[in-house]
């Protein structure tokens, strides 16, 4: 089976090229095995990023026939016995081969500051934050995000604009203003509705087709505005903005 | 993380709307929306049709029965249909309704919406229709 893969290898040049790759066919192989294999056997200079190789840690996303996929977890039998295109994630400048730099991603989500907030900490003895399971349930999914950026590779308002703060950092924010524990929405409000922030979304919905944790960052956002917008209402109608 | 050699930075085309599937959709689904502006600008000039006495009116009725207005009205209905149809996917997206602890589920909403919906226009066009 043939793979076509993106090559960029800057010391050669500054343009990119395709070499592409006789890989042998085995019904349980995933995209990464084959670059695996690759590496290992055809040309020990290409380049690209992997862990787990469980689905779990998000290092291994890239563009799989022009879709922002996990590699450990899509088949080689799913395109069988066609070439199988394996790019870098669309959107981000690209270090080498398959390597995306991911330093603006990293500044966005410490940006947000996803993390419990508290007005007043409690000292430690007095025991933890208690959650009820239904307090859990309102932001358990969007804690499910491994930071793979395959939204960030779905989402045509960040490739237009890499400033775009983006679905995954979105909807971590929106996690933390979910959760009965945290008390820093203000704090984080200020993050993330800034230009290129929660406002920009224009709710195309592929960051969420091509989850795949199920985490639905298109949702998260949208919940997110109409939380800042309720809040921002209710401010203004109620006496002292509401405030305690 | 630039490192000692520079980074390839791919351009993003501005027609990327017209690439994919999902992404045409999505651009459907944004221009659709001005139909809407269409309908309420029509409906202001009926109005104003209206406060001109008799003659504007009808000359205006005239207007509304021509042709070219009747092809104008089954694009513009066309595209509102197709309009409504993404906003209740979509709406059900965003609002969560939670029952004695348990969330409905997202075709539950679209059906009560869609039932909403037609309800509405069937009161709508008894109204139009019969008075």
């Amino acid at each position: 089976m043939v793979l076509k893969v993106f090559r960029y290898r800057p010391e050669r040049g500054p343009e990119p090229y395709f070499d592409e790759y006789e890989v042998p066919y085995r019904g349980e192989m995933v995209i990464l095995d084959a670059l695996n294999y690759v590496k290992d056997e055809l040309d020990g200079s290409l380049s690209y990023r992997w862990s787990c190789r469980m689905g779990v840690c998000g290092s291994c996303g890239m563009m799989v026939n022009y879709k922002p996929r996990l590699t450990c977890s899509t088949f080689l039998r799913e395109f069988y016995p066609e070439p199988v295109v394996v790019e870098p994630l669309e959107g981000f400048p690209v270090v080498r081969d398959l390597v995306v730099d991911m330093t603006g991603f990293m500044e966005k989500l410490q940006a947000v500051k996803p993390w419990i907030i508290r007005r007043h900490e409690s000292p430690v003895e007095s025991g933890e934050y208690l959650q009820t399971p239904e307090e859990v349930e309102r932001y358990k999914q969007f804690s499910m995000c491994i930071n793979c950026m395959l939204c960030y590779a779905a989402c045509p308002v960040f490739g237009r604009d890499p400033d775009f703060l983006g679905p995954a950092v979105l909807a971590l924010a929106h996690r933390y203003n979910l959760d009965s524990r945290d008390e820093g929405w203000p704090e984080r409000h200020q993050a993330i509705a800034v230009d290129w922030g929660l406002w920009d979304c224009t709710f195309i919905g592929e960051c969420s087709v091509v989850c795949p944790k199920d985490v639905d960052p298109a949702a998260a956002i949208q919940r997110e505005k109409v939380a800042r917008t309720t809040d921002a209402m209710l401010s203004m109608m109620l006496p002292f903005g509401g405030q305690p | 993380m630039s490192g000692p050699y520079p980074l390839y930075v791919p351009k993003y085309p501005r027609s990327w709307w017209l690439r994919k599937g999902p992404y045409r959709r999505f651009a459907a689904r944004e221009i659709t929306s001005m139909f809407s502006a269409a309908v309420s600008a029509t409906l202001l000039a009926f109005l104003f049709a209206l406060s001109r006495g008799p003659k504007a009116y009808e000359a205006f009725l005239r207007l509304l029965d021509s042709p070219w207005m009747i092809a104008a009205s089954a694009i513009t209905l066309t595209a509102l249909l197709y309009h409504t149809a993404t906003w209740f996917r979509l709406t059900t997206h965003i609002v969560v309704v939670r029952v004695r602890g348990q969330t409905l589920p997202r075709g539950l909403l679209i059906v009560a919406l869609s039932v909403a919906w037609l309800g509405a226009s069937a009161v709508v066009a008894y109204f139009h229709v019969w008075f």
